[in-house]
């Protein structure tokens, strides 16, 4: 008898779902939405974590936790706790626990299996911070729309990317993604492959040789002369040749001055204290302008990435002229 | 000289057909009767409208590098969106579509049970224009066609695969060309330009393209308690249909004067050789990757992988005569190692530890011949090895709730292993094998509370190296000990400033601050300096980046909100050479960005965004005491290189009017406005004309609008 009435007393004090150490998780998750219904939520139909029929999509308490001072305000408190694991940028939860909570579902996706101790983790960027859950389209999921959430933080790669010579990320041909995998990698600068090289060869795999004649830096590194987020230097080159290339070798003689067609003194006639031109009808190859304009050195040595050309014939391709 | 391509993305679609029906059929007859009786949702919408576009192609140049614009007046505009889903089973079904009408198209569809199965299949054409024209009517442009499926399967709570393939098809043509000067010590029949003959010559011959790149993916995971696995393979394939390029050469051409010559027959022998173009190459990749959470607040992480990439196209299939004796090919390869080794851990309440290390190795097997042949000197290829390790160990100690400091190490070794002794090196002082770069960091970061953020992390790095390994001029290297020793010649040397000992010290700034909840503010700074040490007083010096930002938003109201930026960005650079010129090269750059949206009315939405770039290159030279007076007189004529500046303003407005829950019309304006004084190619009306008179360039003004209308009609349940 005792039993009994003790149980009917227990249902009356606490409700008919029961108190809240006995109920289940969809059980204080609709208590959640009680609140926050669908006036204070987003549309988040479309999202995954909307499909019920996957057994692995998440209820609030997956990563909210049950957070019974936040549905039930203490008593003698002003202001109402955040919920157990808070997703607010002001105040909320650390970014480890925050991405910690995503990884408790997404850590066997093998794209995130290099997160720990990655750059973004180490810089307390959580999961939230680029990701948003309460909403049909996530910004960061979308070709178009992903590199304006990398911005938010990368200022330097928003500002490149307004220059001439870069990648079609403005007209949403590319994304941040098809380089960069945010969610850790075994390359330099979250690369999506290994290396830096590696990564630019799944577009340009014409440039991945091995050649007959290499050019070193470019086997080694393609930053060694590009800026991939952009540059006012066609080719997306970090200076315009000859500079570039004369930061390594040694010039030809007759392009050390910089001077164009067009200015003084370059071409007939020459100026006063000139004994000639810069430039004279027998003129050869290697003159102040085509040094300093067209391709520049490449006017010459065209095949600047390598050569495959096995010609014994000299001049033998080795200075990559064919 | 043409060959066959490989893997054309037909194939790739067959594929994916019968990847969908596969997946289709298994999962079909399972869950049939759950998808009969479940809720089925639709969303979908339809755009379709008309673009017009002003001005002409020379107007666009800038404007239509990427969006297929550059050669249209007009554009159909055409895009699809549907997603059909039933909540209860995980089905899904979306097929969207992207730009349909134009040069730049996109088709993705994704179908899946979510949590059971997905397939995708994404097809891409997208065409990057060059904003150079040439007078002689190159088209340069690459368009590329790309396939792409991926289907993956999750094989019950521990295990899933992925299998992804991608063929991408590319034509077109890039800027290119042949150039010789003559005499030259490689080619001593070849005589100099006289009053009779040229003895130099540059021309722009476009290196045709038609290639195709084709990559699979693989790959099996594994989840099991704490312990994840991921075993893959990745495979690229890359097919050149063009082996080489044969030149045609006119039989007269420009001097220097402008004056037409038959050209010297040594000369014409060299320009008409043929240039060797992209070879066929395959590289394959088997990795695993692991990650292990030794306790609930630590975790290593592994990755190692083993890669083989090879390089055999026939030298006389791709047009390439004289290879020496024996040598059909290259039989290039390169075998690759990577081991990587992470652990992050947060052993007390307050400090957490990020530690790694790295191990990669790239071992050039490829055979050496003799494919150099100078007069009496005979050298052979030369091998690049090349193997990397890396460090890094961080600790971070949280100070209070809101404030953490850092502190870091980072080592990066690099062994260039050692210089192939039968091949030759020219053009360089010097090589170095091994380079060793060490870097300390700290850093105090203040999160996000009482609306205020903000970090600064200090950087600097020192690297140095092994001894110089001296240009012989011929055959091999020879290590000089003592770089100061003035036998050396390194006095008057250039060292190349990625092997150089290097200085670097960076310091970056962040800080975020929303005083209302309607404005936010954030600013961000980074400075960089370099500076390099070398055995001699030329070369590359310094180097330095100083990049600031400002951002703000404001939410005026429900209806009307703004964001703004403002960035400033410098680059410099110093670079000296012996009797020459001293260079400077100052890059600034300032970009402006403005946007605002808005709601006039419950049914008309209007927005817009204001991009500018000011972006402006100076170059200040001085002359070396020792140059000739010859440059004095022309440096005092020329005033030195002029400044390259680069205007560029975009304004883009939007205005969308509901005619009704289903349906809208949008309106989209674009009008962009770009100076560009850019003197490679023309300076002050003379152009950069080539030895048979083409001239490359593209308009110093330009002015486009665009003026696009769309309806957009949807469906939602």
């Amino acid at each position: 008898m005792l039993p009994a009435v003790a149980a009917v007393l227990l249902i009356s004090l606490c409700g008919l779902q029961g108190p809240a150490w006995a109920m289940t998780d969809a059980q204080v998750s609709e208590q959640c939405v009680a609140c926050h219904d669908e006036d204070d939520l987003p549309d988040m139909r479309r999202s995954a974590h909307a499909t019920t029929g996957d057994t692995r999509t998440p209820d609030c308490v997956s990563c909210h936790g049950r957070s019974p001072t936040h549905i039930k305000k203490p008593e003698g408190v002003s202001q109402r706790p955040l919920p157990d694991i808070a997703f607010s940028k002001n105040g909320g939860s650390s970014a480890h626990v925050r991405s910690s909570t995503c990884l408790a579902c997404h850590d066997s996706n093998p794209k995130h299996m290099l997160w720990a101790g990655s750059a973004h983790d180490g810089a307390d960027v959580a999961c939230s911070s680029c990701h948003k859950i309460h909403t049909n389209h996530d910004a960061v999921m979308a070709k178009r729309s992903e590199p304006e959430v990398c911005y938010a933080c990368h200022k330097e790669q928003r500002a490149q990317m307004l220059r001439p010579s870069r990648h079609p990320l403005p007209e949403g041909k590319m994304a941040c993604s098809d380089c960069h995998n945010a969610h850790g990698s075994a390359g330099p600068k979250l690369a999506l492959f290994d290396s830096t090289n590696q990564t630019c060869y799944g577009c340009h795999a014409e440039k991945r040789g091995p050649f007959v004649h290499e050019h070193e830096p470019v086997a080694e590194d393609c930053a060694s002369c590009h800026s991939p987020h952009g540059s006012s230097v066609a080719g997306l080159l970090k200076a315009r040749a000859p500079i570039l290339c004369q930061g390594c070798h040694t010039p030809h003689l007759a392009g050390d001055l910089g001077a164009l067609g067009g200015q003084a003194g370059v071409f007939p006639p020459g100026v006063p204290g000139q004994v000639s031109p810069a430039v004279t009808a027998n003129s050869g190859g290697k003159n102040v302008v085509n040094m300093w304009q067209g391709r520049s050195c490449m006017n010459c040595h065209t095949q600047v990435h390598g050569s495959n050309n096995p010609s014994t014939v000299s001049p033998t391709p080795g200075f990559l002229f064919r | 000289m043409t060959r066959p391509t490989w893997l054309p993305p037909s194939c790739i679609a067959v594929l994916a057909v019968a990847a969908c029906g596969a997946a289709g059929a298994e999962e079909s007859t399972v869950d049939a009767k759950a998808d009969a009786t479940a809720e089925t949702a639709v969303d979908a919408k339809v755009e379709v409208g008309i673009g017009l576009l002003s001005g002409t192609s020379a107007d666009r140049a800038l404007f239509g590098q990427h969006n297929g614009l550059r050669d249209r007046s007009s554009v159909g505009l055409l895009g699809l969106d549907y997603e059909r889903r039933q909540p209860e089973t995980g089905s899904l079904i979306r097929f969207e579509g992207i730009g349909l009408l134009g040069d730049t198209r996109e088709l993705d569809l994704r179908w899946q049970r979510q949590g059971d199965w997905t397939v995708r299949a994404h097809y891409a054409q997208w065409v990057h224009r060059d904003a150079l024209d040439t007078s002689a009517g190159d088209e340069l442009q690459i368009e590329r066609t790309r396939l792409g499926v991926r289907y993956s399967k999750i094989i019950g709570p521990r295990w899933q695969v992925a299998v992804s393939l991608r063929s991408e098809n590319q034509k077109g043509s890039r800027l290119s060309g042949v150039g010789f000067s003559c005499p030259s010590a490689v080619a001593p029949d070849c005589g100099p330009t006289t009053g009779t003959e040229v003895g130099w010559a540059v021309l722009i011959r476009p290196e045709p393209i038609d290639a195709n790149h084709s990559q699979v993916d693989a790959r099996v995971s594994y989840a099991a308690g704490a312990l994840r696995l991921s075993a893959g393979y990745y495979g690229s394939f890359y097919r050149n249909r063009y082996g080489s390029l044969s030149p045609e050469v006119p039989a007269t051409l420009f001097n220097a004067a402008g004056t037409p010559l038959p050209l010297s027959e040594g000369l014409r022998s060299i320009l008409t050789q043929p240039v060797a173009l992209a070879p066929d190459n395959q590289a394959h990749q088997i990795d695993l990757t692991a990650t292990y959470g030794l306790t609930p607040t630590a975790r290593v992480n592994l990755k190692l992988a083993r890669g083989l990439a090879t390089q055999h196209q026939d030298f006389a299939a791709a047009g390439l005569s004289s290879a020496p004796a024996g040598v059909s090919n290259l039989g290039g390869r390169m075998d690759s190692t990577l081991a990587q080794l992470g652990f992050s851990a947060r052993p007390w309440a307050r400090t957490a530890v990020r530690a790694k290390l790295r191990y990669s190795d790239r071992d050039d097997r490829t055979p050496l011949a003799l494919y150099g042949v100078e007069g009496a000197s005979q050298y052979t290829n030369r091998r690049l090895p090349y193997t990397r390790t890396t460090g890094m160990l961080e600790a971070s100690y949280q100070f209070s709730h809101d404030i953490r400091g850092t502190l870091g190490m980072d080592n990066e070794a690099i062994d260039r292993g050692r210089f192939t002794p039968t091949s030759a090196v020219a053009g360089i002082t010097a090589l170095r094998q091994k380079t060793d770069e060490t870097s300390v960091r700290a850093e105090l970061r203040k999160r996000m509370n009482e609306n205020f953020s903000a970090s600064i992390a200090l950087v600097s790095s020192r690297r140095d190296g092994s001894n110089w390994l001296r240009n012989n001029s011929g055959l091999g290297v020879t290590e000089e000990p003592d770089p100061n020793d003035p036998s050396t010649g390194f006095s008057t040397g250039v060292f190349m400033p990625t092997l150089a000992d290097r200085q670097r010290d960076k310091v970056r700034l962040q800080a975020s601050w929303q005083p209302t909840d309607d404005l936010a503010l954030q600013f961000s700074s980074q400075n960089g300096r370099d500076r390099f040490d070398t055995p001699s007083a030329y070369g590359l010096r310094k180097a330095g980046m100083d990049q600031a930002t400002v951002d703000a938003s404001y939410a005026y109201s429900l209806r009307w909100q703004f964001t703004g930026y403002l960035s400033y960005g410098n680059e410099t650079l110093r670079q000296a050479r012996p009797g020459a010129a001293v260079l400077s090269l100052a890059n600034t750059s300032t970009t402006l960005g403005l946007g605002v949206t808005g709601k006039v009315s419950s049914a008309l939405h209007v927005g817009g965004n204001v991009a500018y770039l000011d972006d402006r290159s100076r170059y200040r030279q001085t002359l070396d005491p020792a140059a000739s007076p010859a440059y004095a007189t022309l440096l005092a004529a020329t005033g030195g290189l002029p400044d390259i500046v680069l205007r560029q303003g975009t304004t883009r407005l939007f205005a969308r009017y509901a005619l009704d829950k289903q349906s809208d019309v949008q309106l989209d304006l674009i009008h962009q406005r770009s100076t560009w004084s850019d003197w490679a190619w023309s300076f002050d009306g003379v152009p950069f004309a080539t030895s048979d008179g083409t001239t490359v360039g593209q308009a110093v003004r330009q002015q486009v609008s665009f003026v696009g209308i769309r309806y957009i009609y949807r469906w939602q349940p």
